[in-house]
């Protein structure tokens, strides 16, 4: 029995020394698979002049954005290009409370607008696998005005709008990024009027649908680290029988810290509420009418952006 | 003459004085644990590790420990204690290990960036970066 164990641990020191000899004579680099990861900072905010981009901050991030829209810059001198005109300004708060998912709050200065919002990365753009990132936003929103004689909002779900959108982006390269985000916004109440009402039925004329699609169009080019140029173009697509919205170009300047990102730019959104962007932008980005006679060029307003993270 | 000596050792005094009580501001000794200090770079150093950490740098670390990490950036001055320079032996002496301590965790004035940089490899990037501030 000894000379069996003997032996046996004999052969197991002789495979092991052959194992180091091995070892030291050709060196076997060990190669672990190297797992593809989602590209980073598609864009750097979360905020595309009026859109929202792609990104959704890591879970236990806190947001405070201070969002604010000047007059026209069609007055020229007389109200300093909008800048002394009557503005539009919007608070907002966001929390990443779990991976992938932000939710959001604010309130706009117009129609004292109270908005909810959720954010949800679906798809992250990784390198050799997912072309794209793909996020869904959505945003509900309360118009808060007092109306106690019932003359605005005839009940309180008038009051109402939604939006939901798709966004679907790509990083090319370090420098430029593109994104493409169709989107439906509703508003509960319309304006009309009775076309018939008689014995043979009712029907009712409205201004304008319940439903609105739109595209948006945006792009950043980085000019340095912390630098970007910004463009946004959104499109109408739903066909009013009136008052149909006009589309909207901004184009502008990104500037980044650790914290911080500004945003200064000019587009003919006035509004800060996605929905009601949508719905009735007024200002033309080519040309408009002005006391009867059409004005080349378009009605812009200077607007800035500022968010502030904590994480 | 009696008047212009008194002053003179008056003079001397106050300078002695303010001598005596300056002091050569030092950093702080940060302690970094061992296992810390011991964990080994997973990222290799190439152009485009430093390349990724130096866009870090630009956006988290230049306003205070400025563009070449002499820290001198602009927010340098409002700190209460005086940013790193990064370009001396003294700092360049520290572990791969330590460095990535000291960025994630952060202390005092300095912030922690282990949740502003989520991606580990992103803080190796960074690392690698400051090894090009070197002098």
């Amino acid at each position: 029995m000894f000379i069996v164990s003997a032996c046996l641990v004999g052969c197991i020191l002789l495979l092991q020394t052959a194992v180091y000899a091995q070892d030291t004579t050709a060196v076997k680099e060990i190669t672990t698979p190297v797992i593809a990861k989602p590209v980073k900072n598609t864009f750097q905010s979360v905020w595309i002049i009026d859109n929202q981009t792609v990104m959704v901050p890591i879970k236990g991030t806190f947001e405070l954005d201070i969002q604010h829209r000047f007059g026209t810059v069609t007055h020229g001198y007389s109200d300093f290009w909008g800048l002394f005109a009557s503005s539009n300004m919007r608070l907002g708060a966001s929390y990443a409370p779990i991976n992938n998912l932000y939710l959001g709050i604010g309130i706009d200065k117009y129609d004292e607008l109270w908005d909810g919002s959720a954010k949800y990365a679906i798809i992250k753009q990784t390198k050799g696998k997912i072309p794209v990132s793909i996020t869904y936003y959505g945003d509900i929103s309360y118009d808060s005005r007092n109306d106690p004689t019932h003359g605005i909002f005839v009940h309180s779900s008038d009051r109402i709008f939604s939006f939901n959108q798709l966004i679907i982006a790509r990083k090319f390269g370090e420098k430029l990024s593109l994104q493409v985000a169709p989107s439906l916004s509703h508003q509960n109440s319309v304006n009309g009027f009775y076309v018939k009402n008689d014995s043979t039925g009712t029907t009712i004329f409205k201004e304008m649908k319940h439903d609105h699609f739109a595209l948006a169009l945006s792009g950043r080019y980085k000019i340095g680290e912390t630098t970007a140029i910004l463009l946004n173009y959104d499109q109408p697509i739903t066909e009013h029988a009136t008052k149909n919205p006009n589309p909207n170009l901004a184009f502008g300047f990104e500037f980044s810290t650790s914290g911080h990102t500004f945003q200064l730019f000019m587009g003919n959104y006035t509004l800060l509420n996605p929905a009601q962007n949508a719905l009735f932008n007024a200002n033309s980005p080519f040309s408009y009418n002005s006391n009867g006679t059409n004005v080349k060029g378009g009605q812009f307003v200077i607007g800035f952006n500022i968010t502030r993270l904590w994480n | 003459m009696k008047r212009k000596l008194t002053l003179t050792i008056s003079v001397l005094a106050v300078c002695i004085m303010s001598f005596a009580f300056t002091t050569i501001q030092q950093p702080k000794p940060w302690p970094v644990p061992e296992k810390n200090a011991k964990m080994a770079n997973p990222v290799k150093s190439n152009a485009e590790s430093i390349s990724a950490g130096k866009a870090l740098w630009n956006l988290h670390c230049a306003s205070c420990h400025g563009k070449k990490g002499l820290g001198d950036g602009s927010k340098a001055a409002q700190l209460k204690t005086t940013p790193q320079d990064m370009t001396v032996a003294s700092f360049q002496s520290q572990s791969d290990g330590s460095l990535y301590y000291k960025i994630s965790e952060g202390r005092d004035d300095m912030p922690s960036f282990k949740k502003k940089i989520p991606d580990a490899e992103d803080i190796w990037n960074l690392v690698n970066f400051t090894r090009t501030l070197k002098k």
